[in-house]
């Protein structure tokens, strides 16, 4: 076997030196900002630190002692199940919305779709801020509700766990809802309509022949979702007053208030080892085994 | 791989050139400062006057800036940290001695702000503002006196709390409850501060060193201990917004400007330096940040209701007690807040 050795299936070819020019931007840019910066991080993670927490080059396990202390491993845990709760919500909203607009008339379609784009025209904390503006106790919210007669005491929303979670589903809705929409126009309406015809009711059309066939964006959805919001620090800090520490704001802090460079370090491999275990995984069970020429 | 090797190599010339170039220029000036401690009539009079541009870049607490100013080298040209990193900095050579032949103006500032722990001849830093951190209240809604931290930290307040989101604040504030010195950062002292920072973390509504105030304005919170200038502006907006110095003891921070030892533009920092000492321009700077303006000469241009403002100008208040650098100690505080916080 040579060198570089993909699995390749039947049909398909080498590449030529085109292709190769053609993806050597973007090999440049991954190992520029992906693999050099990954492999500082794995080193730094072994390191120590000076007073002013600057790395010195001495090997030592104690980060990743550290790391595995119960503290850190709730934090991670906790940030899982934030991540998971919002990816589960975004689901349950972005599922719907972005089957309406796919299946509504070609007209609309992309009408609604900017739509969906226009949050982005706004600087993403300048949205957050605002969502402050909403909720706070003297609020828009607040004062609305006050004003129909359905709250009397101030609404007590703002830096709890809940704005916590209703500011991650926002941030992240466009993304389940973009690869859903774009999986989704492409079936074929005529499936469905066979389905029925074949005595199908609802229920099973949905989950034998829209679901499979949606199944990519949704996958793409879950990961476009689930691995940002885990990391996510501005919105636990901003509309969650900092109560609660997350591990994206754990990791900050390492580099910005506890000058310890080498357990950021550490904390922040065990992440992003857990993400590729993850997704390994993953990958393995939700593929099909394809036949690989040896 | 050969025509591979080629594009690497050109795109590091084209990158290497562009900044050998960049480096001749004097014409520039980059500062790197506290977010929200500029007003832009500043930086932009002193462009117009000299033709100097300023790459103004911002930060929200000393150990971001240390953290970039060691991974980014010696880019910048001006730095504004607080008291005690300051005095580490000065320890670790990361400062430039300044050249008092080109700063004039320092004669504006008074004496013992220039004779201070961090650098107590004044050789390598000039002091920017001073604050403190004290309590503010709301006494609209609170109606009891409160003086200090026994007062604040209370559990019918629990809620209605906001503090900065700074862990060395919080257990200083602490040491000084106990009658320890805020500086002791010991593992001895740390382990009796635990449980009543314990008991504090759940009457905490709020962590935010941003803005404290956001939260103070918005009605979701009645008292808090933030910056003197957050709780400045709060008293300007409102007088109901009371300002204390806690009676355990307060601290102040004395926020100072200095020229990192690598800096590429040392003589459009000292000018710089000298301009935001004119009384004048440091005016401006206190009309829109209103801490304590350590220039005598600016003070002199105050109007009477900025020199009254309490949280500006506080009394009976020792300037000189100072937070010093700590270390190492540091992430010992990290951790045992990230454990207390996590833990409720």
């Amino acid at each position: 076997m040579s060198g570089f050795d993909l699995p390749l299936f039947p049909g398909e070819r080498r590449p030529g030196w085109v292709g190769w020019l053609l993806l050597a931007p973007l090999i440049l840019w991954m190992a520029a900002f992906v693999v050099v910066p990954t492999a500082i991080l794995a080193v730094y993670s072994f390191c120590q630190r000076d007073e002013l927490g600057r790395v010195v080059f001495e090997f030592s396990f104690e980060n990743y002692v550290r790391v595995l202390s119960p503290t850190y491993l709730w934090i991670f845990v906790r940030s899982i199940g934030y991540a998971a709760l919002t990816t589960v919500i975004c689901i349950v909203v972005g599922f719907p919305a972005a089957w309406c607009i796919a299946r509504s008339s070609e007209r609309w379609r992309s009408r609604l779709v900017v739509l969906l784009m226009i949050p982005f025209w706004t600087s993403f904390l300048i949205r957050t801020y605002a969502w402050i503006a909403i909720l706070k106790g003297e609020g828009l919210l607040s004062g609305l509700l006050k004003y129909l007669g359905v709250i009397s005491t101030p609404l007590e929303i703002l830096y709890t766990p809940t704005a916590v979670v209703l500011g991650l589903v926002y941030a992240y809705l466009p993304f389940m809802i973009l690869p859903i929409y774009s999986s989704a126009e492409k079936l074929d309406g005529a499936l469905i309509e066979a389905a029925h015809d074949l005595g199908c009711g609802p229920l099973r059309v949905f989950s034998q022949v829209i679901l499979p066939l949606v199944k990519p964006g949704l996958y793409a959805g879950v990961l476009m979702v689930f691995v940002p919001a885990i990391g996510m620090f501005a919105i636990t800090d901003l509309m969650g007053g900092a109560r609660v520490p997350m591990i994206g704001n754990v990791i900050q802090n390492q580099f910005f208030q506890a000058r310890d460079w080498p357990f950021g370090a550490a904390l922040g491999c065990v992440f992003t080892l857990l993400f590729v275990v993850a997704y390994a995984l993953w990958q393995r069970r939700s593929q099909p085994i394809r036949e690989v020429r040896t | 791989m050969k025509r591979l090797r080629l594009l690497v190599v050109t795109v590091l010339a084209a990158v290497f050139v562009s900044a050998a170039s960049a480096a001749k220029k004097s014409k520039e000036l980059n500062l790197f400062a506290w977010s929200e401690y500029f007003p832009q009539e500043v930086l932009d009079g002193f462009t117009e006057e000299t033709g100097i541009k300023i790459n103004y870049e911002t930060y929200a607490s000393s150990e971001e800036m240390l953290a970039k100013l060691i991974a980014g080298d010696g880019a910048y040209d001006l730095v504004q940290p607080s008291d005690y990193m300051a005095e580490v900095m000065i320890r670790n050579k990361m400062l430039r001695p300044l050249d008092l032949k080109q700063l004039p103006n320092r004669k504006n500032i008074e004496d013992q702000f220039l004779h201070m722990p961090h650098d107590p001849e004044g050789k390598f830093t000039v002091p920017f503002m001073i604050g403190t951190v004290g309590i503010v209240v709301n006494t609209d809604v609170v109606k009891e006196p409160v003086r200090g931290y026994k007062d604040l930290f209370q559990s019918k307040y629990k809620d209605r709390i906001v503090v900065v989101n700074d862990n060395r604040e919080i257990v200083s504030w602490a040491l000084v409850t106990l009658g320890l010195d805020q500086n002791d950062i010991t593992p001895e002292n740390l382990k009796k501060v635990r449980p009543l920072i314990a008991e504090w973390v759940k009457l905490i509504k709020v962590y935010d060193s941003d803005s404290p105030k956001t939260a103070l304005l918005g009605g979701d919170v009645d008292l808090g201990v933030v910056w003197s200038g957050e709780a400045a502006r709060l008293w300007e907006e409102d007088k109901k917004f009371a300002y204390i110095l806690p009676e355990e003891g307060a601290h102040p921070f004395v926020d100072v400007m200095a020229i990192p030892a690598k800096a590429p533009h040392v003589d459009a920092a000292h000018l710089f330096l000298d301009y935001i000492m004119r009384a004048e321009v440091s005016k401006l700077i206190s009309d829109e940040f209103p801490y304590m303006n350590p220039n005598a000469a600016a003070r002199a241009l105050l109007s009477e209701e900025q020199l009254a403002n309490p949280a500006s100008y506080p009394e009976g208040m020792d300037y000189m007690n100072v937070f010093r650098d700590i270390g190492r100690g540091a992430a010992a505080i990290d951790q045992l807040m990230t454990d207390l916080k996590s833990a409720q």
